[in-house]
């Protein structure tokens, strides 16, 4: 299965990401991370070290620094993920797409969404589950191109901007032939947050996922939530979001013994 | 590296980048006729200002643009076209050296501001980008507030239905050199493009978003795209102000959606990601002096290296706009919020921080 994570910026695509990811590798599923965002930050609301979140090497800018050129044929995306990736706590495995450092970084436009484009349409996901989030607003979301088999999740925060903007994506995911839309109504405080998210969401299912401490204290701390307490109350409400996009499985006997 | 020596060798790159040149010496040469027709007076010394800060920015986006393989086969045009725009930076310091004693130095505090907002998703960029067009718009200044966002947001903070304005289909042309596919129409100057194709917000700001034209493709969101850029970078009336709000992240700057500004204001907020994101930032638009704005700061420390011009307060009432998507100014004038951007408005028109261009 693969998820395609999108929303208004600050909404919260990248902590529902992380905490997904975690709860679905903890829940016995292979769970493949991918950073979307040319400014990459998933690392933290997964677990990895501030310093290595910083420091790791997106895919377009690994191959740009290897003399890569758009002409050149496109690597194996599983290639890339092996090569370029990195192993999260839990036991995801996190890649980035791209990162944006200088004015001078080359080739935009058939650059990290590009690859966005490509991880998201080509990664194998019979034995796994992708969980790519998305650079904030629709533009990305277009790129990723997700289908009929594919899962979007539209985060959304109980403001006015943001829940015009999931209203926009919702529309979008639809007219591109997914099915499977789920909005997440994050930060909500109250019944009202929830049906105006419903309502801009033209009917789908809703998650809620309540305003809480430990994401405001992990936030502020460069953290992920889930590492600070998993059980928070936001936390709990990802793991139910978890269990409802693929039920967990039953531990398999570990190759090593 | 040799030039072309017939049309058909050009590519749309290349007839993009010299009808681009072009159409920058239009707007230079109308700016320049306004202000030979001036006095020695501060009225006619703005006029001077106008063309200087304008040759002044397109040769910093020259600089930026002269990369690339059509800027290489193009060289000669892009050198004769610096020159032409160090002319008439040169005329305008001579013109200014020699006005009434002061009236350089008047005309140049009242210089119109050209602002770009940018910083993480969230960190409050159309909040404080529409607030500041407003209470700008309260002091008596003219203010082109342009939202660069695909996303809606800076017409909420306005006070302004987020479905209203942007450039029409009629604004612009397609162009296969253009990014996105489309440009700014030819014949339409981006003076009369603001006069025409804008809304005018509560307390007077003039709106401008991208525009809605076009199915939803790959595309469509960003057709106006590069109209718009144009139009922000081709504006050099001296006696407006000028706020872009910027779409989140460093895709933006990257792409140089900032060209058409003096300053560039980071609005970060206290989270840990918003400072990283913030010094991402930083490098992208080093070629234009930057105001640290730190936005819904409680009792936290600032973060290192980020040391804040301005502090906007976490506060309720604000927040409580944001919800409502109501423009602060609306709902709680009075609010902590505001008084803090009242102050950041203080902060950009106060002459001893306005920093001469290089």
């Amino acid at each position: 299965m693969k998820i395609a994570v999108t929303g208004k910026g600050g909404s919260g695509k990248s902590t529902v990401s992380g905490a997904l990811a975690r709860h679905l590798a903890d829940a016995g599923h292979r769970v493949v991370a991918v950073d979307g965002d040319p400014n990459p930050n998933l690392g933290i609301s997964l677990g990895v070290d501030r310093e290595e979140v910083e420091t790791m090497e997106p895919i377009l800018n690994a191959l740009l620094a290897a003399g890569h050129t758009h002409n050149d044929p496109t690597p194996d995306p599983e290639d890339l993920l092996e090569r370029y990736g990195l192993d999260a706590p839990g036991g995801v495995r996190l890649v980035a797409t791209g990162k944006i450092e200088r004015p001078t970084d080359s080739c935009l436009c058939c650059g990290s969404h590009m690859t966005t484009r490509q991880f998201f349409g080509e990664l194998r996901d019979d034995d796994r589950i992708v969980v790519a989030d998305l650079e904030a607003g629709i533009n990305d979301l277009l790129w990723a191109n997700p289908g009929p088999d594919d899962v979007v999740l539209v985060v959304a925060e109980p403001s006015a901007k943001s829940v015009e903007i999931a209203r926009r994506a919702t529309e979008i995911a639809g007219q591109l032939g997914v099915t499977r839309i789920i909005g997440v109504a994050n930060r909500c405080t109250s019944d009202a947050d929830v049906a105006r998210m419903t309502e801009a969401m033209g009917g789908a299912e809703v998650f809620t996922v309540p305003e809480d401490p430990a994401v405001e204290r992990a936030d502020h701390l460069g953290q992920a939530v889930y590492d600070l307490d998993s059980t928070s109350p936001a936390m709990a409400a990802c793991g139910a979001l978890a269990e409802r996009l693929a039920p967990r499985r039953a531990k398999e006997p570990s190759p090593a013994g | 590296m040799s030039e072309p020596s017939s049309d058909e060798e050009r590519s749309p790159r290349d007839e993009w980048l010299l009808d681009s040149l072009a159409r920058q010496a239009a707007v230079m040469a109308g700016l320049a006729a306004t202000a030979r027709t001036g006095g020695p007076d501060v009225d006619g010394s703005l006029d001077w200002w106008g063309l200087d800060r304008q040759a002044r920015r397109f040769l910093r986006n020259l600089s930026a643009r002269s990369r690339g393989p059509a800027a290489q086969r193009w060289s000669h045009q892009l050198g004769a076209h610096r020159d032409l725009l160090t002319g008439y930076k040169d005329e305008a310091q001579g013109a200014l050296a020699s006005a009434e004693p002061g009236a350089a130095a008047e005309a140049e505090a009242r210089l119109g501001l050209r602002i770009a907002v940018v910083g993480k998703g969230g960190a409050g960029k159309s909040m404080i980008s529409g607030t500041l067009s407003r209470l700008l718009a309260r002091r008596g200044h003219q203010v082109l507030a342009a939202d660069l966002d695909t996303n809606p947001g800076l017409a909420f903070s306005l006070g302004v239905p987020h479905t209203s304005g942007g450039l029409p289909a009629e604004a612009v042309e397609e162009h296969g050199g253009a990014a996105y596919g489309w440009r700014l129409r030819s014949g339409l100057s981006p003076a009369e493009a603001v006069e025409r194709f804008t809304v005018e917000a509560p307390d007077g700001p003039r709106f401008l978003p991208l525009g809605k034209i076009g199915d939803p493709d790959k595309t469509a969101p960003k057709h106006t795209l590069v109209a718009l850029l144009e139009v922000l970078l081709g504006f050099g009336d001296p006696r407006w102000d000028v706020v872009g709000d910027l779409e989140a992240g460093p895709t933006t700057p990257f792409e140089r959606y900032h060209a058409f500004a003096d300053r560039v204001v980071v609005v970060v907020g206290p989270a840990w990601r918003s400072a990283m994101t913030a010094r991402r930032l930083l490098p992208l638009v080093a070629d234009v002096p930057t105001v640290i704005v730190a936005n819904r700061f409680g009792d936290e420390p600032d973060h290192p290296g980020l040391s804040p011009a301005v502090r906007v307060p976490f506060d309720a009432e604000a927040a409580k706009a944001e919800r409502a998507g109501l423009a602060p100014l609306d709902c709680c004038p009075d609010s902590p919020a505001v008084t803090a951007i009242t102050a950041l408005a203080d902060h950009l028109t106060s002459p001893t921080h306005q920093e001469v261009l290089t």
